[in-house]
């Protein structure tokens, strides 16, 4: 019972890692139009800006979280205006903007392996709350709980801003159709530039997390992540982030599971066969709404 | 001078001119012509290995270095290393290689991390009969005289050891195992290791896996400690090892653990620091632990060369050099391809040895000595003691 | 005459690298210029590698060997755009990428078929003259199909779908030939990779290639049947003469120049319509 929840909470940690990925991709994806290849890249840089940081300047954790998640923001902002946006005014489609990504991440991974020395890098043990909470019943490591609540504070604020502010409506607005969303008093441009910024710092919240939570400040970081990110976007329908967020804390648990109880090798298998039957048999995934699809 | 003498001087004086001729041919004809002579080096400079890559290629530089400088290959000759990129990606590697091997300056060849890179490497070498030395794939059987030759020290031998010297000291009655379920090299390590440990009573209580990318290992760690084992084998690669001997004492888990040679450099240490300390495992070099001469030397020239300890890829890349060097010492004139394996084949061992006692078996190096040691809590290898 | 034999000897190998990932950015194309961002190919060329591979290491002939990976290809790509072509293009691209991760775990857990994780070692080499042979028939094959009701058809199907329906263009049609097309010579290339290299492994057909393959067909240009194999030729290139001049960035080089021609030519290289309004501008003077 105990190795059962044990279990459970690592599966939680990790799908919420998954899933905040996850909100940064669907985010870009849902109101740009655009399968973003260097989203994993967003995660790597922001981890190793804020490792740079943390070394540096001997930040205490919460300014350690702010650190990445401007970097993450700043990279992704640098990404778009240098990539996505000469594109945008020559209207070239989403393939345009999807080779415009793969080139930014075979820049940025390489850049990153650079930056880190070819190594794994870690977080140094001062400068985040690496303790248990307490031991019994079961190990609580104070890093899972952070993980867990970020994302939870996280999908409630973003879903509510979305949802039921202005500004939600502007990104929504701005996602289905730039021009109308122009004529009816939206500065597109601004808008596109805070969507960027925002999901860049999400992803980048999730590699920072994924890197202290795993010792591993390296561009394998924001691969990892983006492999099972996109699934978690996929299964939990991209325009809900409520959808990602469950699907993605899914998608953790099923992994632990499944190398505790099954096997190792097919892990991977449930996970992409899950994936490819929600995007046969209910492509708006868990939460979304079947009508809104680009034309 | 009588016509006797004119003849007698005339026959002492060319028998001066031919003996000493002859020895002063000789003594030049005892090395190969002065030039500079290549080595095709496909690296691992980036991609996945890229932190072994670069002290394999670090390695060989500095033996380069050394010989150039000693010019005990010859006055005027000069070895150089051209490297290719492979980024431990089989297209780009293959590609890289048939480039080199195209180049007639290049007269030997060095490569490889992977053993499936390794497997595909070989039969270029042999169609186009250049040496072709192996610094760090683990896979058994992959020398073949005169071309290919091996200078990883196989770990499956020293597996064999630590499990038997862990068996005599720990006595351990259950083992764990975490091991990569995508890595041959690692499965066949560990399955090894399980004989062992088996045919002396331990029973396997459990066996947790994960795949070569992953970056989580909490899963695992929770998975093999809830089984209370008297001893985990750790049998994975350097980030999984470290993440999850690091997540194991994190939970709070005291027990025994071993592990392999991935978690000797001192990278990994600066990373994981303590929750390392006390793991043993068997490693076939260490700058911590160099005491013969060569070894000695070898950490000197590597530090001020590159500002670092070098670690056990290191002295396997420098090792690929200095064979390949011997060979060349053993030829005269100019060099061929075909001479220069001939030459290499007919070694016994390397002279320059760092690791203390090694063979060249069929062109396999073998090491005799078993290192088995930990990191210590001040951040230095030693000898480990139960 | 050594000299250029040399030369020849040297680049022989990256000529034969590009003219297989020719038929790569082919497959990747056909599917493309009906109007579908689908990464597919890879599982094609996956399926027809590894059973070409194995048909090379049973003694099967040559022929016979290409004639059956193309088959098989054919056969998943039908199969595959039964399933996909219900989905929208959002959905395609992002069904095509998770079918690209189940080819990899699938062939790491059918060892018996794959080699399993070490892969499979292919004891024959590509020889040259085949593949020319089979790229020039490539090359008039998709000539061919340009000038043919089905790429008119897909042209129109690419700039609007529901004109080309008004204007009485079966679509489906349309759109399973492309994936049959696509499926044939993604088969041809998986197998003629495997014998270029003469080893394969589940990362062989996998994510990079994946990318790198759309993106010197784009590259190339995706309007017209020439521009992936000129992007082939440029994405193959590329990398070594990066290691040339700046032999340490050699992967940001090429993503710099990636990048640059994206923005500057989005198009690609070779784009019909840029030629036809030059002609037309010329014409007008």
């Amino acid at each position: 019972m105990e190795l059962f929840a044990s279990q459970l909470l690592n599966g939680l940690s990790l799908g919420s890692l998954y899933a905040l990925f996850g909100i940064g991709f669907g985010l870009v994806f849902a109101t740009m139009g655009i399968l973003n290849a260097a989203q994993g890249c967003y995660a790597t840089w922001a981890a190793i800006i804020a490792l740079a940081a943390a070394e540096s300047l001997g930040l205490p954790f919460p300014l350690i979280i702010l650190a990445a998640v401007l970097g993450g923001g700043v990279v992704a902002i640098g990404v778009d205006q240098l990539g996505f946006q000469p594109l945008r005014a020559r209207k070239v489609d989403m393939l345009g903007a999807l080779i415009t990504s793969i080139a930014f991440w075979m820049i940025l991974d390489s850049l990153a392996g650079f930056a880190t020395g070819q190594q794994s890098l870690s977080f140094p043990a001062w400068s985040y709350p690496g303790y248990m909470l307490t031991t019994n019943p079961i190990p609580l490591p104070a890093m899972q709980i952070i993980s867990i609540s970020t994302l939870i504070v996280i999908t409630v604020a973003m879903h509510y801003m979305i949802a039921h502010t202005r500004l939600g409506s502007a990104i929504r607005a701005v996602g289905w159709n730039p021009v109308a969303a122009s004529l009816g008093g939206v500065n597109s441009r601004t808008i596109i530039l805070l969507t960027a910024a925002l999901a860049g710092a999400i992803s980048g919240l999730a590699g920072l997390l994924g890197g202290v939570l795993t010792s591993n400040v390296s561009f394998t970081l924001g691969q990892s992540l983006m492999l099972k990110g996109f699934a978690a976007v996929v299964v939990g329908g991209y325009t809900d982030v409520r959808g990602t967020a469950i699907a993605g804390l899914l998608l953790g648990v099923l992994e632990v599971f499944c190398g505790q109880y099954i096997s190792t090798a097919l892990r991977d298998g449930f996970t992409y066969s899950l994936l490819l039957l929600f995007l046969l048999v209910r492509p708006q995934g868990l939460f979304g709404s079947r009508g809104f699809i680009r034309a | 001078m009588t016509t006797f003498r004119k003849i007698v001087s005339a026959g002492l004086v060319s028998a001066g001119m031919l003996i000493g001729g002859t020895l002063g041919m000789t003594s030049a004809a005892m090395a190969i012509d002065p030039g500079t002579y290549k080595i095709g080096w496909v690296a691992d400079r980036t991609g996945v290995v890229a932190f072994a890559g670069v002290s394999y290629a670090q390695g060989g530089q500095l033996a380069v270095e050394e010989i150039n400088a000693s010019g005990k290959l010859g006055d005027g000759v000069k070895l150089e290393i051209v490297e290719r990129e492979g980024a431990s990606e089989p297209a780009r590697s293959i590609q890289g290689y048939n480039q080199l091997v195209a180049d007639r300056e290049i007269i030997a060849t060095a490569c490889c991390i992977f053993s499936g890179i390794a497997g595909a490497l070989k039969p270029i070498a042999k169609n186009n009969g250049v040496p072709l030395v192996f610094y760090g794939a683990t896979m058994p059987n992959l020398p073949e005289l005169p071309l290919i030759y091996n200078v990883t020290s196989l770990p499956g031998v020293q597996e064999v050891a630590l499990s038997k010297y862990l068996v005599e000291v720990l006595k351990p009655k259950t083992v764990a195992y975490f091991v990569l379920a995508d890595n041959e090299a690692f499965q066949q390590r560990y399955k090894a290791s399980r004989e062992v440990f088996e045919a002396a009573g331990a029973e396997t209580v459990g066996v947790a896996t994960a795949l070569g990318h992953d970056t989580d290992f909490t899963a695992q760690a929770t998975q093999l400690i809830a089984l209370k084992p008297d001893l985990i084998m750790v049998y994975v690669t350097q980030i999984p090892a470290a993440g999850f001997i690091q997540a194991v004492r994190q939970r709070g888990w005291e027990g025994h653990m071993a592990t392999n040679e991935a978690i000797s450099p001192i990278a990994v240490w600066k990373k994981i620091g303590e929750a390392l300390a006390g793991v043993p495992f068997s490693v076939a070099f260490t700058a911590d632990t160099a005491e013969t001469p060569p070894a000695k030397a070898f950490v000197e020239n590597y530090r001020k060369k590159f500002g670092a300890d070098p670690d056990v890829y290191a002295a396997q890349g420098y090792t690929a050099v200095q064979l390949i060097a011997q060979g060349l010492e053993k030829l005269q004139g100019k060099p061929t391809r075909e001479q220069l394996a001939e030459a290499m084949a007919s070694l016994n061992t390397i002279e320059n040895d760092v690791f203390g006692g090694i063979k060249l078996v069929d062109g396999q190096l073998i090491t005799d000595k078993n290192n088995f040691v930990a990191w210590t809590r001040e951040g230095k290898i030693a000898p480990w003691k139960p | 005459m050594e000299f250029l034999s040399d030369l020849w000897a040297v680049n022989r190998i990256t000529v034969a690298y590009a003219m297989v990932n020719a038929f790569f950015a082919l497959s990747c194309y056909a599917v493309l210029q009906a109007g579908f961002l689908s990464f597919s190919t890879v599982t094609f060329a996956a399926i027809g590698g590894f059973l070409g591979a194995q048909m090379v290491i049973h003694g099967y002939a040559l022929p016979l060997v290409f004639l059956a990976s193309g088959v098989a290809g054919t056969v998943s790509a039908l199969l595959v755009a039964l399933v996909f072509l219900r989905l929208s293009s959002h959905w395609m691209a992002l069904a095509s990428l998770a079918l690209v991760l189940i080819t990899r775990v699938v062939v790491l857990n059918a060892p018996a078929l794959t080699g399993g994780v070490m892969g499979l070692s292919v004891p024959m080499a590509l020889p040259m003259e085949w593949l020319t042979a089979l790229l020039a028939i490539a090359m008039i094959c998709f000539w061919a199909l340009y000038n043919s009701w089905f790429g008119i058809a897909s042209r129109v199907l690419r700039e609007d779908p529901s004109v080309a329906a008004c204007m009485g263009v079966d679509l489906r049609k349309v759109q399973f030939t492309a994936f049959g097309i696509s499926g044939f010579v993604g088969g041809l290339a998986g197998v003629l990779l495997a014998l270029l290299l003469q080893y394969i492994s589940p990362d062989t057909y996998f994510i990079s290639i994946a990318f790198t393959m759309i993106a010197a067909t784009v590259l190339g240009g995706s309007h017209h049947w020439l521009g992936p194999i000129l992007g082939a030729a440029v994405y193959t290139v590329l990398p070594i003469a990066s290691q040339a001049v700046l032999p340490h960035v050699q992967d940001v080089a090429a993503g710099v120049v990636l990048l640059l021609i994206m923005i500057f030519l989005p198009r690609g290289l070779i784009d019909p319509r840029a030629f036809r309004l030059r002609r037309a501008a010329r014409g007008a003077k």
